[in-house]
């Protein structure tokens, strides 16, 4: 197996932007290559996840971006795995250079959909549930982790004004950050005053609906070392999955495909989760980043919630969870979210995190699933 | 399967899969046992009662839901089993009107979905 590195990255603003869904992918994806610092033409495949295109009417974007980057010829893979889709692609890619297919692939992802409304959002992304048993009877995204929630809530000492600490954390993160679609700290208080969106879920327990794009150049070592200093190898990457619905699982206050695909990604690294420096975690939902933080080993089930309360996990704590603000704070343009949290690691391992900056950091590990968790990567990288 | 599924939810009861091999239960919407990987199943009806395993109280809709909201989404655990079932619970406003461990049980199927009511 090849040594795989990430050599660049790029991003768009996450928030709600004019330009369209092919135009940001591009713009994602141009960053990329000029971090990278080489031509578009030594890109010899695309990894391009999407959910919802549909909405600004394009989908298959994989060949659209490819010639727009001239390089029509080269082939590309148009991916979806609901919010998970930019790890699970990162994955493919990651996959595919190791095995020696590729010397340099371009991995982006994307998602426009603020134009299209509260309503329209919520009853589509209901469609990436397993839409017979959860959304075609009336649970949104938001109801299916506020019933984690409620379940978190009820087995463990943990209160609302716990997961409120979450998106005070993750608010506080996507302050120091030029990119983030939410740039303002908030209290305890403005959480649990902000209407409620599904109980015991508020406002500011959601992540925002975003529009963005992200982009990273993976390549093999060799290609690296001949192009640039400034890379980071990927060390270990684990996939996993859970049962589609909730009512499938044994547990509601864990997510079996994170401890699969943690599992996998700490063995081919060779390093324990007492190893990660700072991790970018998947917190749609200020429940889901206490839930994954024990998934993948940061603490023991139900201790999740002290290590909050305690700001253990705050920037440059005892592990800083979400330095970027996660999906939380920094947005979650779902098809772009899992290539995002790679591109925030390269920054970080690299030095050009600036405000955010997670001091002596040299192992990141990003963690993204789709829907409840059905769909899971986890990528361990290092500086070099 | 699917509709022979829903027919029996209809009547308040659920049908399920139990695997020839390993024993365990399935909803009958499953077609190879996820213990063991066999594809041999009984079928067996199960009453549709059960208690609140977990559950949300919805104020912000996807389309269709309006009407009813707010309205809870419960996983129900099923009556002397380790099997979950989940479904659309109406007319429910505050966290106090149906604490986790609320007797609940199936009594229908429609455009909501599956349909519970408090017992």
């Amino acid at each position: 197996m090849e040594k795989v590195c990430v050599l660049g990255a790029g991003s768009t603003k996450y928030g709600k932007l004019e330009d369209s869904i092919t135009d940001i992918t591009i713009q994602a994806s141009v960053g990329a290559i000029e971090s990278a610092g080489i031509e578009s033409k030594e890109i010899q495949a695309g990894y391009i996840s999407n959910v919802f295109g549909i909405a600004d009417k394009q989908v298959h974007l994989g060949p659209v971006v490819m010639s727009n980057l001239g390089i029509p010829e080269r082939p590309s893979l148009s991916i979806e795995s609901a919010c998970g889709s930019g790890s699970v692609s990162f994955r493919e890619a990651f996959a595919n250079v190791a095995a020696g297919f590729y010397d340099a692939v371009l991995v982006a992802g994307v998602e426009k959909v603020t134009h299209t409304g509260t309503e329209w959002t919520t009853t589509y992304f209901s469609y990436c549930s397993d839409f017979f048993y959860e959304g075609g009877a009336g649970a949104s995204f938001p109801g299916l982790f506020a019933s984690m929630a409620r379940a978190y809530l009820t087995e463990f000492k943990a209160t609302e004004e716990d997961l409120a600490l979450v998106a005070v954390k993750n608010h506080q993160n996507g302050f120091l950050n030029p990119k983030a679609h939410l740039q303002k700290k908030i209290t305890v208080d403005d959480v649990m005053k902000s209407a409620v969106v599904a109980s015991p879920l508020k406002l500011y327990d959601c992540c925002p609906f975003s529009d963005g794009a992200s982009a990273v150049i993976l390549c093999s070592e060799k290609f690296a070392k001949s192009h640039s200093k400034n890379y980071i190898q990927v060390i270990g990457s684990g996939r996993g999955g859970s049962p589609a619905t909730l009512q499938g699982r044994d547990q509601m206050t864990t997510i079996p495909s994170t401890k699969i695909a943690a599992e996998a990604a700490y063995k081919m690294a060779g390093v324990t989760p007492k190893d990660i420096d700072f991790a970018e975690v998947h917190d749609c939902f200020t429940i889901a980043e206490i839930v994954d933080t024990e998934d993948l080993g940061f603490y023991q089930k139900g201790h999740g919630v002290e290590a909050v309360r305690e700001g253990r996990t705050v920037l440059n704590g005892e592990i800083s969870i979400n330095p970027s603000g996660g999906l939380k704070a920094k947005g979650h343009p779902i098809g772009a979210t899992g290539v995002g949290q790679v591109a925030e690691v390269f920054e970080q391992l690299t030095g050009k995190a600036g405000q955010r900056t997670v001091k002596n950091a040299h192992i990141g590990l990003t963690h993204n699933f789709g829907a409840t968790g059905a769909s899971c990567a986890v990528h361990i990288f290092k500086s070099v | 399967m699917k509709q022979e599924f829903i027919d029996i939810v209809k009547s308040g009861k659920v049908l399920v899969k139990k695997c020839t091999k390993c024993e365990s239960l399935h909803l009958a919407t499953v077609y190879f046992c996820q213990k063991c990987g066999n594809k041999g199943f009984e079928n067996k009806i199960l009453e549709g009662t059960g208690t609140v395993a977990t559950y949300t109280i919805i104020t912000v809709p996807p389309a269709g839901f309006e009407k009813y909201t707010p309205y809870a989404w419960v996983v129900m655990k099923i009556d002397g089993y380790d099997l979950r079932i989940s479904g659309f619970l109406g007319g429910i406003s505050s966290p106090g009107q149906l604490p986790v461990g609320s007797k609940v049980k199936i009594v229908g199927y429609d455009d909501r979905g599956i349909i519970l009511e408090k017992q």
